[in-house]
């Protein structure tokens, strides 16, 4: 699967890509916020009424997709909280109003499937629609299910995207879970912090893939792999296992983008990885600029769709320096140290050129 | 054209009973499990009945094997006793379950938000901390089950609203077809909650008396609750276990037309209906029985027979389960799954209840006795819900 | 209360409720329908359960009568005429 387009509202400015021209933001707070763009010239304020954060976001991103690519079959979102603030208004409702009269549209627009519905809506795409929520898996059942759809050769092109949005209320809920710095600290501190816990973010990336390669395909997700509540070594031994079903082995990858989130906790799977099988590699990672989300490894497909194809990075976002341009990169991310994503890729930049 | 995809075990809980057994027993009988709540705790109990299962979550954790657990939702527990049911049923080994080409895809669209007053407090900070911070995550349970059974494989949770785990069910066999697994357990849970409840209400679309599905005065949904789970084996390893039956054809389309509701011209569940008709590679006659979506709303039964006509020269037998165990939103694309493969394992058809008055306008009504001895090869089965969602499935006698 | 305070209150409410923020009270037409083709805002069947809210929890009068509901929804004039016909105060 190839991807042809690509989108992404992060707390950085990656909406217009100035990041990688006026450099990162460093940000201290305890909560890392998206930076939203004006949405008056993107969606018209009829519909801009009724939409979450979640939505909005989503829709900025796919909208100018809409008009640009013709023939999208369908869309597939990964979102574990949906509009979770949405959700909690309408909670509040319950309460405040005793389970009284009460407004219809929170609930409406609480559902994590409301992304890809208002998505279809839009762009009247009445193909192949899925949303998954599987937490910090979201946007990698999201691929894989992009990767069967194309399969079945029904379909060549469609939108698919991954994204979560902070709210108070998820915001209260996990860092009672104990998963958030208790401390302030900048985003540039993150990752060498030896701490436990991380920052919150949100944002979301959308991509418009599709099944065959053409001049336009900027980069290809070759395949995708999980493992749930596993151990370090079992980690490791699914990453060659994942690379061997690739015909591919650890010496073939040339960087590894890595979801290291600065929890001291669960960075070690990071560390382990990088010394048992990618000691050579030069090490991408990205958290430190975007926070800490379910759907995260939307961006670090975004980011990595951007290295394939020739983008210099920050030089924040470089854990260990790449040896040269890469053409193969694993992505790792786990999430909460129990569900471990692998996403595989591969660029198409200097095969195009040469042809 | 790919492996193909049986189903060796099933499980179930629902407003009917906590085994196949007992469901169909019920279906057999024509015996509703929708009446006044007990367990759920919200004012509209008073007014709308609903297909509880009549245990409380403590119970139902009993029955889990997990009583001692903390931190545990409803739906996570109505999740766990069908999914090792199923797993019971096909017989699998642990060895089978903790191998890497086992997936596990499940559904769900309250996760935790069943808790609904501890969700709001927890939320706002006010008082200690629940035991159920982790457990509100719609995806929770599903990862707690990958835990409990030691899954290694592939997963997926979807949120399709009322189209959940019929895509759960899709994505199992297409995984299996690809060669990326040779075993997957699918399936779905949700349990009643106050939130979806005055959900439900606030769209003025919960019926206050017992829903009726194609009925010319239907007043509305029932909305209810459950779990089910299928494993579905590839070919390659089922060897000669019991099957109920083939996952023979899928379709998913999207409406877009309107968040809540379908549009007249049933654009959507045309096209999924069409889709699993094309990729099961049969003709529309083929179709011996629908189990249809049916909630009971003006919307939906008026659209969703407008689509049967479109693709049916003559509409097939169809009814509504929902009847029997009220709409169970994730779950029920799972729960009538397993209902379609007792029709045809069982050679039988179960009354949709309460269709004194049937629509007019196509001139047909749903199944009107329980029938016996009926020749069912070919099941589809129809889930639809918010956000245009239309997913559409078909079950082969093998 | 004066006819146009009303009307004004009523509007105001209306581009709360319905999250119009693109609107002011004086776009809103008192005699345009809210409703169908013909009206400059195109509300939808959900806008329409937000305004019986609406009507509930400010002035205290619940519609149960969905065709009820449209014929007191239908333009501001006509909810202002429905609300002054059964002012509770």
């Amino acid at each position: 699967m190839f991807i042809k387009d690509l989108s992404c509202i992060s707390a950085q400015e990656t909406y217009h890509n100035s990041v990688f021209t006026d450099g990162v933001k460093d940000i201290e707070d305890l909560k890392i916020w998206a930076q939203e763009p004006d949405y008056k010239d993107i969606i018209p304020a009829g519909m801009l009424r009724r939409m979450s954060k979640l939505v909005r976001m989503s829709v900025a991103t796919a909208g100018p997709f809409m008009e640009e690519h013709k023939n999208l079959g369908g869309v597939i979102f990964g979102s574990s909280n949906g509009s979770v603030d949405r959700s909690m208004r309408f909670l509040r409702q319950i309460i405040q109003y005793e389970e009284g009269t009460l407004t219809p549209t929170d609930f409406v627009q609480s559902t994590p499937n409301c992304v890809a519905g208002v998505l279809a809506l839009m762009g009247n795409i009445t193909g192949y629609n899925t949303t998954h929520v599987n937490q910090g898996l979201s946007f990698e059942s999201s691929i894989l299910d992009a990767l069967l759809l194309f399969e079945e050769g029904k379909v060549s092109q469609l939108l698919l995207g991954g994204g979560d949005e902070l709210s108070e209320a998820n915001y209260n809920i996990e860092s009672q879970r104990d998963l958030y710095k208790e401390e302030s600290i900048a985003t540039s501190t993150l990752l060498r912090s030896e701490t436990k816990g991380t920052l919150p973010g949100e944002g979301v990336a959308m991509f418009v893939v599709e099944a065959e390669k053409t001049k336009e395909s900027l980069a290809e997700i070759i395949d995708v792999d999980m493992i749930h509540h596993a151990s370090k070594q079992e980690v490791a031994e699914k990453a060659v296992q994942f690379l061997n079903k690739n015909g591919l082995k650890p010496s073939d990858i040339d960087a590894v983008i890595m979801g290291r989130n600065g929890d001291v906790r669960t960075d070690n799977f990071y560390d382990h990885l990088q010394n048992e099988l990618f000691p050579e590699q030069g090490i991408i990672v990205y958290k430190s600029l975007t926070g800490d989300y379910y759907s995260v490894s939307a961006v670090a497909t975004w980011l990595a769709t951007k290295v394939l194809s020739g983008t210099q990075l920050p030089s924040e976002c470089i854990w260990k320096p790449l040896n040269n341009q890469p053409k193969t990169i694993l992505l790792y991310n786990n999430c909460e140290g129990k569900q471990h994503g692998f996403v595989l890729m591969r660029g198409v930049y200097s095969s195009t050129s040469s042809e | 054209m790919g492996k193909r995809v049986f189903i060796t075990g099933i499980g179930i809980i629902s407003a009917l009973g906590d085994s196949v057994q007992a469901n169909r027993e019920n279906l057999v009988r024509g015996k509703t499990g929708i009446k006044k709540a007990k367990v759920l705790q919200t004012r509209y109990t008073e007014i709308f009945p609903f297909g509880e299962v009549p245990y409380s979550t403590e119970e139902l954790k009993n029955q889990a094997g997990i009583a001692d657990v903390k931190g545990i939702s409803r739906t996570e527990a109505l999740a766990l006793i069908a999914a090792k049911q199923s797993i019971a049923d096909a017989g699998l080994t642990d060895g089978q379950v903790a191998s890497f080409d086992m997936a596990l895809l499940s559904a769900s669209t309250v996760g935790g938000m069943s808790l609904t007053d501890q969700l709001h407090d927890d939320a706002s900070m006010i008082g200690p901390p629940s035991d159920y911070l982790a457990s509100y995550n719609v995806g929770e349970h599903a990862s707690n089950l990958i835990k409990r059974f030691g899954i290694k494989g592939l997963s997926a949770t979807f949120n399709t609203a009322c189209s959940s785990s019929a895509n759960a069910i899709m994505m199992g066999a297409k995984l299996i077809k690809s060669g990326r697994c040779t075993r997957a357990i699918v399936g779905g849970a949700d349990a009643l909650a106050k939130y979806t409840v005055n959900g439900f209400n606030s769209l003025q679309i919960l019926s206050p008396e017992h829903c009726k599905p194609f009925d010319k005065n239907r007043s509305g949904l029932t909305l209810g609750e459950g779990a089910a789970y299928l494993i579905l084996e590839s070919e390659e390893v089922v060897g000669n276990k019991k099957i109920y039956g083939e996952v023979k054809g899928y379709g998913n389309a999207n409406d877009a037309f309107h968040a809540s509701s379908i549009s007249d011209d049933a654009i959507g569940i045309i096209a999924s209906i069409s889709g699993a008709l094309t990729s099961a590679d049969l003709p529309p006659e083929s179709i011996d029985y629908i189990n249809a979506h049916g909630t009971g709303t003006m919307n939906n039964d008026i659209t969703e027979q407008t689509g049967m006509n479109a693709i049916f020269k003559k509409i097939p037998q169809f009814q509504s389960t929902k009847t029997y165990t009220g709409h169970t939103l994730a779950a029920a694309g799972a729960i009538e799954a397993v209902f379609s493969l007792l029709t045809m394992q069982n050679n039988e058809l179960y009354t949709s209840l309460n269709c004194n008055d049937p629509i007019e306008e196509f001139n047909v009504s749903p199944i009107k006795s329980y029938k016996k001895d009926q020749k069912i090869n070919n099941v589809l089965s129809n889930s639809f819900g918010f956000g245009g969602n239309c997913s559409s499935l078909i079950f082969s006698k093998v | 209360m004066a006819h146009e305070e009303l009307e004004l209150k009523l509007k105001t409410q209306i581009i709360k409720y319905l999250n119009l923020m693109e609107l002011e009270p004086a776009d809103i037409k008192t005699d345009a329908p809210l409703f169908g083709p013909d009206s400059p805002i195109d509300l939808d069947s959900i806008d329409a359960i937000e305004l019986s809210v609406l009507l509930e929890r400010e002035y205290d009068l619940k519609i149960t009568d969905p065709k009820q509901g449209k014929k007191v929804m239908a333009s501001v004039e006509k909810m202002i005429e429905y609300i002054v016909a059964n002012d509770k105060a």
